[in-house]
């Protein structure tokens, strides 16, 4: 063979030995497990910490509250919805939740074109100015009076 | 007797196929070692994504505009202050056509204030002059043919069997292609990580049985969640398909988005 395409031959075996070299030692272990990409990205993804506890979380500790709630017009809104964000509270009680996270009523109930007729709406300018809402309403039985 | 098998070939030979069971182990141990500094992982185990495939819906006649899922999705992921948002809320003001114009559908003046995380403001038009108002959640559209994974250069963002299309923080080189890619407007690059985001539909809850915090917090079931490989007694997702007429955002682009609609205008795009 002549000497040119000898050493072209251990050229091109070199390259592509260190490209497989490499190759076999960067390419992730998870790699391709759901397909072509790392597959451990998906649990790294998944363990992130979480803000919002959950209703269940609620129900837990405040089962009496929640089971007024359930049988209300306001049976669909989620405790943190309003209350604010309980994960921190939920892992440990004697953290309270932060106040300025709540939501106000007027946040979902202030009148706007926009919302669908079928919500109840008031304008707070022109309803009872001035006033609070849980003096006429109890948030978690809005037919109530209290 | 000449069998062409001498001692010294057979030795030769045991001794070259140690050698290599030998590499081949020093090896594995070499790129273990390797991977320890190029990948960690501390997730927590138990969770098979090939045995679930999850999907949200979104009814538009129920969307109040509260901004709480705004809120809720910025609080929940970290996203960062300023115009970044993961989901956002747009509010479609239709007007009146003018009188003798014949026309049956004006052009939609859409605003998203904020993303909608407080709340919107008074109209751009009177009341009297409003033919249709509404409001629309957006978020990640989990096409089936995702061009935001299809332009991606280093394969940092991918279908995942569970129906999520996600990034790899760790692989995005912050390039933006995706950005420009995705006709939905739903990827943004965090100035934060220097990589690009996205609505993950909340991945570290929905492992764990927890529902999106858009989900969670939202007031009037505008927003369906739930699991087609495991569907529960009434369940949400199955009610919502069967109950409403649905559309998907901008059909003629062929993404064939897994997100429905319900109660949609053609103004929506």
């Amino acid at each position: 063979m002549p000497p040119q395409i000898v050493r072209l031959v251990l050229l091109t075996i070199t390259i592509v030995g260190s490209y497989l070299v490499a190759r076999f030692f960067l390419t992730p272990s998870s790699f391709g497990r759901y397909g072509w990409y790392r597959g451990e990205a998906l649990e790294e993804l998944s363990s992130r910490p979480r803000s919002f506890a959950g209703k269940k979380a609620c129900e837990e500790c405040h089962s009496d509250e929640c089971l007024k709630l359930s049988k209300a017009e306001h049976h669909g809104l989620s405790c943190e919805g309003c209350h604010g964000v309980g994960q921190a509270h939920a892992d440990n009680p004697d953290i309270k939740i932060d106040i300025r996270t709540f939501s106000e009523c007027a946040r979902c109930h202030e009148a706007n074109p926009s919302r669908p007729k079928w919500l109840k709406q008031i304008s707070t300018k022109t309803h009872y100015p001035g006033q609070k809402c849980t003096e006429c309403h109890v948030p978690h039985q809005p037919q109530e009076v209290p | 007797m000449k069998t062409g098998v001498s001692r010294r070939n057979v030795l030769g030979k045991l001794g070259a196929a140690f050698a290599g069971i030998m590499t081949a182990t020093a090896a594995k141990t070499a790129k273990a070692a390797v991977q320890k500094v190029f990948v960690s992982s501390g997730a927590p185990k138990g969770y098979d994504p090939t045995k679930h495939k999850w999907l949200m819906a979104i009814d538009i006649n129920k969307c109040i505009g509260c901004g709480l899922c705004v809120e809720a999705c910025k609080k929940e992921n970290n996203v960062p202050e300023g115009p970044f948002f993961r989901t956002w809320i747009e509010r479609y003001v239709i007007p009146k056509p003018k009188p003798g114009s014949f026309t049956t559908r004006t052009e939609a003046i859409v605003d998203s204030p904020n993303g909608g995380m407080h709340g919107f403001p008074e109209p751009p038009v009177p009341v009297g002059e409003i033919e249709q108002s509404f409001f629309v959640p957006k978020l990640c559209n989990l096409c089936e043919h995702s061009p935001c994974v299809q332009v991606c250069p280093v394969g940092a963002t991918f279908d995942t069997p569970d129906g999520a299309v996600l990034i790899d923080p760790n692989y995005c080189i912050g390039c933006g292609f995706c950005i420009q890619a995705c006709p939905y407007g739903c990827r943004f690059l965090n100035p934060v990580t220097k990589t690009a985001e996205k609505c993950t539909l909340c991945y570290h809850r929905i492992t764990r049985g927890l529902k999106p915090a858009c989900v969670e917090v939202c007031p009037s079931e505008a927003r369906i969640f739930g699991d087609l490989k495991n569907p529960v007694p009434d369940d949400p997702i199955k009610k919502f398909y069967e109950n409403n007429r649905v559309q998907v955002l901008k059909p003629h682009l062929g993404t064939e988005p897994r997100v429905s609609y319900a109660g949609m205008d053609k103004e929506v795009r």
